[in-house]
């Protein structure tokens, strides 16, 4: 029976202007907290880099907080919590968001500082130092002294041969060491003009209010060079690709992934739902049968994040001591190729469309999470109303589009498959 | 100061057989917390058992009177909900978000596997190799180890001083019947809260629960109070990593249990030192050395006690460095305080931050789930800016001189003890310790 689409954010309520400058800017009010979120999505991750400046989308993030013009160093995070706030940022390949998260009375604080770096980010040689020591410390913690980081980062060189997803988002540590200030101020005046950016506040305000407030505090900022495109292509994959990593690991580890849909394909969708089914919950596919019967892996990930151009739908399993890498990357393969040959039954698809829609209900219940989905999807998919189609979209998935876009997108003359296989530590002391 | 803080109307009901049941509703989002809390936790594991606690939280749900495992999950999964369950040092917990129009079900199904588990001895078996192949899996996380140590190497022999998923050589030895036998204990309706919060109906939830949870009287006791940890003097513990580039570190020592009238002046003495952003051990670690990608403090507060602890990690050569300088931001914040710019900043983000923490339903329902297991009173939520605000510089340097590891404590470093070991003499006594030792 047809059932009306489900609308738990009403987007024909967001206000959605450009400034002259070309800063887009999309205000929600909600009230049911006294809080507002702010997003500023620059749309530049290391997927605008080359090789020999990796990882200088994310070094420069963290420059972002260490003064310009008008608030000078340290005094960005001062001056927020002081007025019961706090910010933080990420980047991803697509991406550099900077985000804040205070009580209501704060707003004309936050866009004073947020425009303030926008206008007049200072890149002084010291902090600067300061901050690739930190950056260093980073790839040290989630890249080098972690096991799914070393695969990850080997996998993204198996997936991709020429398009810049290739190389991990924190960068090789020898860029790292190499990104010169001019580098940086470079950076800044290309990618982080008001033309490359949208901001999205989501709270207790008055939309009207905070556009006027928002248009003094940035409309005097120029636009501007245009963005240089980036060379996107990437060959056609025609046959498995392997790697193996030696590592002083307990148990053996499998990553595979395949090159899957980019945010703008419908595709996006169908994959989701497939990633639900794989492993979402107890009585998934893939936990059910390699976690609980058949005890070949401890845990059990699938991660599908949508990204501008076609990205990566990867599967990662920490293997049980004692059990041989092959044994469990057979089983493995054998139950992705089951998906993609016969797709899912009715019951897995239901199943997987409910726990879409608890986990799409969870993330609109916060201003944070409001705001964060906007800008994320007019940053990948080009439209921020899409962030208010999720459940529309995933009710809609038939058993049949989860059959083609499975054995489409998971065939295994496209996939990449890393091992870790674990050998002896160094001598102890 | 802002609108008030827009915390539910709570609807609470004693049940005959002393179970508690609380409801509250928050509209909105179409969702509803579910919480069963029982206050027994790791902290009644018997020596030789750690971990017996945690395992029959989750055995709990791999099978009932009425149905399997495999049929719990599937019930529960199908109508879009997960069910996670575990222990703490105080408490097991079941809990899940709902669906709002499948609460009946999903509420029939968490009261059904805490009440009524048949643990299956196929599924504690299991359930007991997986937990310790995930312990094994953990000794490739540096930071996750280097926690572990911490919590021994300060609360030693204490109840809480092992971790709730317990030691590998303990789980090996634990039967099905011990974990039966820690259900049928402690398990007790005296000793179990249930919460829902969300959009739904408070009266609709205490029909719920009258019915689902108001008829279950088993024999079980009530859990002792705990003693209170006592002080530890200094030690210094490297747990030998070789081949890791970076070291994990922790300064911890014994604390505050929850229940305390410094509670609040605590808060604040930990978000001046280490907990903000801008916080001293932020700016003197990351800012202005570049020494960590990330340092913060904390106060982990239980029934009986707790601990303060400083975590951080740092390439090996400059792991001794880190420690002095956390050591002696320590000690300079328990000599002065906080500077009265500090003291209102630090006050002003926790107060802004606070209801931030109230935004989901489930966060709302872990918050009364506290209430209700440490006798703590709802005016420490409503009126939590307020209390924050009255905080003075003077409670916090207090604080900071009786609860800070300045003498006493213990310091942990997970890494490669050729690089590290000596560096380290100069705070104490130096042991060095494989890190199986850890699990």
């Amino acid at each position: 029976m047809p059932r009306s689409p489900e609308r738990i954010l009403d987007l024909d309520r967001v206000v959605a202007e450009t400034l002259d400058n070309g800063l887009r800017v999309r205000v929600l009010e909600e009230r049911s907290a006294p809080t507002v979120s702010c997003y500023t999505f620059y749309q530049v991750g290391s997927r605008n880099e080359r090789p020999g400046l990796t990882g200088i989308s994310h070094l420069f993030e963290h420059m972002m907080f260490n003064g310009a013009a008008k608030y000078g160093p340290k005094e960005f995070d001062r001056v927020l919590e002081s007025q019961g706030g706090h910010s933080n940022a990420y980047t991803s390949n697509d991406v550099t968001a900077y985000y804040e998260e205070f009580a209501a009375e704060a707003l004309p604080t936050v866009l004073d500082l947020e425009s303030d770096r926008m206008r007049s980010l200072a890149i002084a040689p010291d902090t600067l130092e300061q901050e690739r020591a930190v950056v260093k410390e980073e790839r040290r913690l989630r890249s080098e002294n972690s096991v799914f980081g070393i695969m990850e980062e080997q996998l993204g060189g198996l997936v991709f041969q020429a398009h810049p997803y290739r190389w991990p988002i924190i960068g090789w540590m020898d860029d790292i060491e190499r990104i010169s200030r001019e580098d940086c101020l470079a950076w800044f005046r290309v990618y982080y003009a008001p033309g490359n950016a949208a901001l999205y506040v989501v709270g207790d305000v008055d939309a009207r209010e905070t556009l006027e407030q928002v248009r003094r505090a940035y409309g005097d900022i120029p636009a501007g060079p245009p963005v240089p495109p980036v060379p996107a292509a990437e060959p056609p994959q025609r046959g498995e690709r392997r790697a193996v990593v030696h590592y002083p690991a307990q148990a053996p580890a499998l990553l595979a992934g395949w090159r899957a849909p980019a945010a703008r394909d419908p595709d996006a969708y169908v994959l989701d739902v497939v990633q639900a089914a794989l492993s979402m919950g107890e009585s998934s596919r893939l936990r059910r049968r390699l976690v609980e019967e058949m005890e070949l892996a401890v845990s059990l990930h699938v991660g599908y994040a949508w990204r501008r151009d076609p990205g990566v739908f990867m599967v990662f399993a920490e293997l049980a001591p004692g059990v041989g890498p092959e044994r469990a990357e057979r089983a493995l393969l054998r139950e992705i190729e089951r998906v993609a040959v016969a797709g899912i039954s009715a019951a897995e698809l239901r199943r997987a469309q409910r726990l879409l829609r608890s986990a799409v209900l969870h993330e609109l219940a916060t201003h944070g999470g409001v705001a964060h989905a906007l800008g994320e999807a007019e940053a990948l998919a080009g439209d921020f109303h899409q962030a208010g189609e999720a459940l529309e979209r995933y009710a809609r998935v038939a058993p049949r589009d989860v059959r083609r876009a499975a054995g489409a997108w998971l065939d295994a003359a496209r996939r990449s498959v890393v091992v870790l296989e674990p050998e002896a530590p160094r001598e102890r002391r | 100061m802002s609108r008030p803080l827009p915390f539910p109307e709570l609807v609470e009901e004693r049940l005959p057989n002393g179970a508690v049941a609380v409801a509250a509703r928050r509209p909105g989002v179409p969702l509803a917390a579910v919480r069963l809390l029982v206050a027994a936790g790791a902290g009644l594991d018997p020596r030789g058992a750690f971990g017996l606690g945690n395992l029959a939280a989750l055995a709990a749900h791999r099978g009932t009177r009425r149905r399997s495992g495999r049929k719990v999950d599937d019930a529960v999964e199908s109508l879009g909900a997960e069910l996670a369950s575990g222990c703490d040092e105080d408490a097991s917990w079941f809990g899940l978000s709902a669906p709002a129009e499948h609460l009946p079900r999903l509420l029939d199904l968490v009261v059904e596997v805490a009440t009524e588990p048949s643990f299956p001895a196929a599924e504690v078996a299991r359930l007991r190799r997986r937990e310790l192949a995930g312990l094994t899996h953990l000794l490739d996380d540096p930071g996750a180890v280097a926690d572990r140590a911490i919590l021994s190497a300060v609360l030693g022999d204490h109840p809480y001083g092992h971790p709730p998923d317990g030691r590998a050589a303990h789980l090996r030895r634990l039967s099905r019947g011990a974990v039966a036998g820690f259900h049928r204990r402690w398990y007790a309706p005296a000793a179990t809260s249930l919460v829902v919060v969300g959009d739904v109906s408070p009266d609709e939830v205490l029909r719920l629960a009258r019915r689902r949870l108001g008829r279950w009287r088993p024999r079980a006791e009530a859990a002792p109070e705990l003693p209170a940890p006592a002080a530890a003097a200094r030690s210094v513990l490297v747990v030998d990593k070789p081949d890791l580039t970076q070291t994990q570190i922790r300064i911890g020592c014994s604390a505050l249990p929850r229940r305390t009238p410094a509670y609040f002046a605590a808060v604040v003495a930990n978000a001046a030192f280490g907990g903000g952003f801008t916080s001293r051990l932020v700016d003197a670690i990351r800012v202005n050395r570049g020494l960590s990608y990330g340092v913060h403090s904390r106060f982990e507060m239980s029934r009986a006690g707790g601990t303060f602890s400083i975590s951080s990690f740092t390439k090996n050569e400059s792991a001794a460095e880190l420690v002095e300088v956390a050591l002696a931001e320590a000690r300079r914040f328990a000599d002065g305080g906080p500077t009265d710019e500090e003291l209102s900043r630090a006050r002003a983000w926790l107060a802004g931050m606070f209801p931030l923490s109230l935004e989901t339903h489930g966060q709302v329902a872990d918050k009364i789930a506290d209430l209700r297991l440490y006798g703590t009173d709802v005016s420490e939520i409503t009126g939590y800016r307020e209390r924050v605000a009255a905080v003075t510089a003077e409670e916090c340097r207090e604080v900071a001189r009786r609860h800070f590891p300045l003498d006493g404590g213990a310091i942990v470093a997970v890494g490669p003890a050729r690089s590290v070991a000596r560096a380290l003499e100069r705070f104490g006594p130096v042991t060095v310790a494989a890190p199986e030792a850890m699990i």
